[in-house]
């Protein structure tokens, strides 16, 4: 069971993410927070700040996993769980780099 | 697009027939680092990247901006017509026909008062769901006065064969005889 | 005991009852898997014949062949049949009949729950054939969106018919993929380590994980709608707070997965049978784990891409366009490894490797076409248009049929003994491949010219007379060649040509069985640690069948095998099936009962049907297990395991936290429609809230407290030597106490017909009550097991599950309070 938990748990963590900010891009757009930082609209700083989040944690899970302590000591499944790492880190910057670059509710 | 896809369904057919070439024993025929992380990630990861950044700057420029001269219409779909409003001109409405300007922008704000239906006039958009209870806002914009044909593109029972539409783009001086109310004039 | 005698023994145990009435009381892995494969293609040729009708239709403008009544059940069930009875069914036989057979075992983890899978397929799908046959078809797209299938718009009983049929074959999906994940992980030769497993049991390890979570959202998405249909619950309906776009997000949050949880499987079959046909092994198996592990979880981020002319925003889409093209990553490096795998071997041209190279010639076209809708602009153009149809048949069938023959001609050898006589497969690939690119081909260029999906007839005006009737003569040489294979198979069975042993000269396990294989598969279980057994030893069918491995000597009447190690596969306990039974057709009929009290709205019946299905359910359980301990057991090559009554997690442990997982993905998806509706649906805020109740939540608290103290009482009392029956009792008492104070927290609830909101919240706490009455009737069924004798301290296999249940209830309460008084203490 742990093996399994090594190979799902960065995709899995990303699909949670994705569905997460998906749903706060909804959210934001329904009921748009008031307030500005730094001249950018509130929406689009919380959208920006659980990217970033998202991404943190992605990168610390493959830190994890390439640890001597949580990471798989057998070379077939290290070889799989650190790929399932390396598709989590790519994903979330794949999938949500538009909360940086696209106009938020049109 | 198609050109691309193309080239890649030859790259992808030529590779396997290749596979039956006979090699002098011991010839070296690629191993994983060719297979799985060349051709497997690297190839379709650069292309894909390219279409995925061409695809929403094409997706930008078609969504509704604010332009001076935007012209807003409504268009309620229900089994099986079109209405279509104006709020320029209060109380008038036309049914099965959009009649907008040429050339000029127009914000067409859609919604349904029955099932799902779709507004989709191929020539000048693509196409856009009347969903109950929302309003959703296509820009659509005819460069040539004309008369273009359009359909309702989203499956709606019995009838929707033939659930079309048209929209009728007129030249200015047209244009201005509709809306001054002369709508027998306006059409040509 | 020599080998003839053993097999003697062997079949006399594990053989269903002799002659046709053995298939109703069958469990064995070897009769559930055939009877899953023949009823699914008998699906798929009826859902071909609509195909057909559907051609003859189009064929020609104007056509008066098929009114728009007709034809919109006709489409509706061709996809419907080709979906939920054919694809998902056939992947489930396929895998049912081979898996144990790869993995080196003797049957699956719970073949009476295979069976059952099996019944509620074969009733669910007789339902909606009734309804073709009586012309009161489901008629509202394989999609089903209200409003147009509401009560409103189809007040007929034809969507009825899809909404529960559908739910019911569902059934099977997940009792398969319970039963694939479990035995996968837990049922497989004493040896193989995960890294040492045949790529197809990763492949369907991954699809059954998917079927868990994938599932749940559309029966979830089911049950909504037919309780607006039934009980005027208006979760759908704009003007009462629902929103139609929920139906949408749910039916594609399983739709999407669903298409590559066709695929996966069909390239689990590519993985296997490639390799062989160029006499090597498969390259980078573990960086197809790791694409096919990638892919996977991946699709499930994709379902807003079949929602990109709803009206979302840019935003919103953009995230999916960009998963949609991610997702072909994964897909790359698979086919470029099966590539990279031809030219490391020596492929031959026999005929499998036809198929699979049909498969690449379509499915690489298909994944094409699927990456162009991927991109926003285009797909609000080709969206809903004929360019879509001819995309989807090039990925499902490119993707799944022409691997699926494939492994029709690759294993039916294997399945009857017998090698082809007629070469009659050869001609019908041709005719198969050209009638098929000759249809879907055309069909692209009929979508980029404005042909419309689902429309029933159009006007030589339209300028697609020439396209669509070249696309209905490939529709009718695409038939032949099938109907060919039909004949070809026929012909197999008829004549007896036998088959050499390994005649694919394969390296898994599955040939190391007789051809065709016996009841128990292997006289003796093989020690694995090669990825390819039988290259490594071609003498393992004759060591086996001599009795040299593990189990080789029969004990009594037992149809025995062993659990191993997830990760090593090191073996840990010795396992005993039940044998034939009636149970699990009686089980599925009772269930059938139930939907069919729904369908024709005789709603008493309903929780009649309910009961029954407990009594049975209990009966399913009490069968199992004995009154004295057994100790170690002898299990051959000099070692001694526990038997599975005698462990901390039996397979019944396993087998709940599975199906947790899919239950748990049917409540995330309930807390999502909820938030969906909150926040998107215009009706909102409703007309009036619940009035939260301090009352309710003590009494909610103290039955949380109970269903969680309760199960671990037992099961430290049981271990200790002393009476469970306390600590058993106290989470009886934790559950009822949950059921009411769920029962209140209704009772002071707006009325669930006047507003979605009210209509969410009882099903939030239906929800909740029904688990409560689950884990309760656990709890009794255990204290009555205490008392009949039937646990020690040894034997504490049983109780060992409750826990999981009591935990998942009170969990499950805990959330549905928070999500009923939260929003309104906070506001």
């Amino acid at each position: 069971m742990m093996d399994l938990l090594r190979i799902l748990v960065a995709p899995v963590v990303w699909l949670a993410a994705f569905s997460a900010v998906y749903g706060l891009q909804g959210v934001l757009c329904a009921a748009p927070p008031e307030g500005t930082v730094a001249g950018l609209p509130m929406a689009r700083v919380l959208l920006a700040l659980s990217f970033a989040a998202a991404l943190l944690v992605q990168v610390a899970l493959l830190v994890l996993l390439l640890s001597r302590r949580f990471g798989a000591s057998r070379g077939f499944v290290r070889t799989v769980s650190l790929g399932g790492g390396l598709v989590g880190v790519v994903a979330t910057v794949w999938t949500l780099f538009p909360v940086l670059a696209l106009p938020l509710c049109q | 697009m198609l050109a691309a896809a193309g080239a890649i369904v030859l790259l992808v057919a030529a590779l396997i027939v290749l596979a039956w070439r006979r090699q002098p024993a011991g010839a070296k025929r690629g191993g994983e680092r060719v297979w799985i992380f060349g051709l497997g990630l690297a190839f379709p990861a650069v292309v894909l990247a390219a279409l995925l950044g061409f695809g929403l700057v094409i997706g930008e420029r078609l969504m509704p901006r604010t332009a001076p001269d935007i012209l807003r219409v409504g268009a309620e779909a229900r089994r099986f017509a079109w209405t279509f409003t104006y709020p320029d001109l209060p109380g008038r409405r036309t049914d099965g026909v959009l009649h907008v300007p040429a050339g000029r922008p127009v914000d067409v704000a859609i919604t349904t008062a029955d099932v799902i239906h779709s507004f989709w006039v191929p020539r000048l958009a693509g196409k856009l769901d009347a969903v109950p209870g929302h309003v959703n806002v296509l820009r659509i914009e005819a460069e040539q006065p004309g008369t273009y044909q359009g359909v309702s593109a989203e499956f709606s029972g019995t009838g929707y064969d033939g659930f079309a539409f048209t929209v009728v783009a007129h030249a200015p001086d047209d244009w201005a005889a509709f809306m001054s109310g002369n709508e027998t004039e306006a059409r040509q | 005991m020599n080998a003839l005698a053993r097999h003697r023994r062997l079949t006399a145990i594990w053989s269903s009852r002799p002659g046709w009435k053995g298939l109703f009381s069958t469990v064995n892995h070897n009769d559930v898997g055939l009877m899953f494969l023949v009823t699914a293609f008998f699906y798929f040729f009826v859902a071909g014949v609509l195909a057909m009708l559907i051609r003859a239709q189009l064929a020609t403008p104007h056509s008066a062949f098929a009114g728009p009544e007709i034809y919109n059940q006709i489409f509706t069930m061709h996809g419907t049949l080709m979906m939920f009875l054919f694809a998902i069914p056939a992947i489930e036989g396929m895998a049912i009949y081979l898996l144990p057979k790869m993995l080196g075992t003797r049957d699956l983890a719970y073949p009476r729950l295979g069976a059952y899978g099996y019944w509620c397929y074969f009733f669910g799908g007789a339902m909606l054939l009734v309804s073709l046959l009586l012309g009161i078809a489901p008629d509202g797209g394989w999609f089903m969106y209200p409003p147009l299938t509401g009560k409103v718009y189809s007040p007929g009983i034809n969507t009825d018919f899809w909404l529960l049929g559908i739910t019911f074959v569902e059934i099977s999906a997940i009792s398969a993929a319970v039963e694939f994940t479990v035995s996968i992980l837990r049922y497989r030769a004493p040896g193989m380590s995960l890294s040492k497993m045949p790529i197809f049991a990763w492949y369907m390890l991954v699809t059954s994980l998917m079927i868990l979570t994938g599932f749940p959202p559309l029966i979830l998405g089911s049950i909504l709608l037919e309780l607006e249909r039934t009980f005027g619950l208006p979760f759908f309906q704009v003007e009462l707070g629902g929103d139609s776009l929920l139906w949408q997000h749910l039916f594609w949050l399983f739709g999407h997965p669903e298409v590559y949880i066709i695929f996966l499987p069909a390239a689990g079959v590519v993985s296997t049978i490639l390799p062989v046909m160029a006499s090597t092994t498969l390259l980078g198996y573990r960086y197809v784990v790791a694409a096919a592990v990638a892919l996977a979880i991946l699709s499930f981020g994709l379902w807003v891409h079949h929602m990109f002319t709803t009206g979302i925003p840019h935003m919103g889409l953009a995230f999916f366009s960009a998963a949609s093209t991610l997702v072909a990553v994964p897909t790359s490096v698979q086919v470029f490894a099966w590539i990279g795998t031809l030219w490391k071997g020596r492929p031959q041209l026999r005929l499998p490797m036809l198929h699979i190279l049909g498969f690449f010639a379509t499915f690489v076209i298909g994944g094409l076409t699927g990456v162009m809708v991927a991109v926003v602009p285009f797909d609000w153009q080709v969206h809903d248009t004929a360019f879509v149809t001819a995309h989807l048949h090039y990925v499902l069938f490119g993707g799944f049929v022409f691997p699926l023959l494939a492994a029709l001609y690759y294993w039916l050898p294997l399945a009857t003994g017998r090698a082809r006589f007629f070469r009659l497969g050869e001609v019908a690939f041709a005719l198969i491949f050209i009638g098929f690119h000759v249809t879907f081909l055309a069909m692209h260029f009929a979508g980029l010219m404005g042909q419309r999906r689902r429309i029933s007839t159009y006007s030589p005006e339209d300028g697609w007379t020439a396209i669509n009737l070249i696309s209905s003569i490939g529709g009718f040489i695409l038939a032949f060649g099938l109907v060919m294979v039909l004949i070809e198979v026929v012909l197999h069975l008829v004549v007896r040509h036998r088959a050499p042993r390994n005649l694919w000269r394969a390296g898994t396990l599955e040939w190391a069985t007789a051809m065709l294989p016996p009841a128990y598969n292997f006289a003796s279980l093989p020690e694995v640690d090669d990825r390819e057994p039988l290259r490594a030893d071609p003498d393992l069918p004759a060591r086996l069948a001599r009795g040299e491995g593990y189990l080789g000597e029969p004990n009594g009447m037992m149809r025995e095998t062993l659990a191993v190690d997830v990760a090593s596969g090191t073996p840990e306990h010795h396992v005993i099936y039940p044998g034939n039974t009636h149970l699990p057709i009686v089980l599925a009929a009772v269930t059938g009962l139930f939907f069919l009290a729904l369908l024709l709205k005789v709603l008493w019946v309903a929780p009649l049907a309910m009961i029954g299905v407990a009594v049975l359910a209990w009966r399913w359980v009490w069968v199992l297990g004995r009154r004295e301990d057994a100790g170690a057991v002898s299990v051959g090559c000099g070692l001694s395991l526990p038997t599975i009554a005698e462990v901390d997690r039996p397979p019944g442990w396993w087998g709940s936290v599975f199906l947790l997982v899919a239950d748990a993905t049917l409540f995330g998806s309930l807390l999502f429609g909820y938030a969906f509706l909150w926040t998107i649906a215009p009706g909102w805020p409703p007309p009036e809230w619940i009035a939260p109740s301090a009352i309710v939540v003590a009494l909610a608290g103290v039955g949380v407290a109970l269903s969680i103290i309760g199960p671990f009482f037992a099961t430290r009392a049981n271990a200790g030597g002393s009476n469970p029956a306390v600590g058993l009792a106290l989470s009886l008492a934790g559950s009822a106490a949950i059921a009411a104070a769920l029962v209140a927290m209704l009772m002071m609830a707006p009325s669930p017909t006047g507003h979605a909101y009210g209509a969410t919240l009882l099903v939030l706490g239906g929800y909740g009550i029904l688990h409560a009455i689950v884990v309760a009737l656990m709890a009794a069924f255990l204290i009555a097991r205490v008392r009949a004798g039937y646990t020690s301290p040894r034997r504490r296999a049983e109780i060992a599950i409750l826990p999981v249940w009591g935990a998942y209830g009170g969990g499950i309460a805990v959330v549905i309070l928070l999500a009923a008084y939260l929003p309104v203490a906070l506001s």
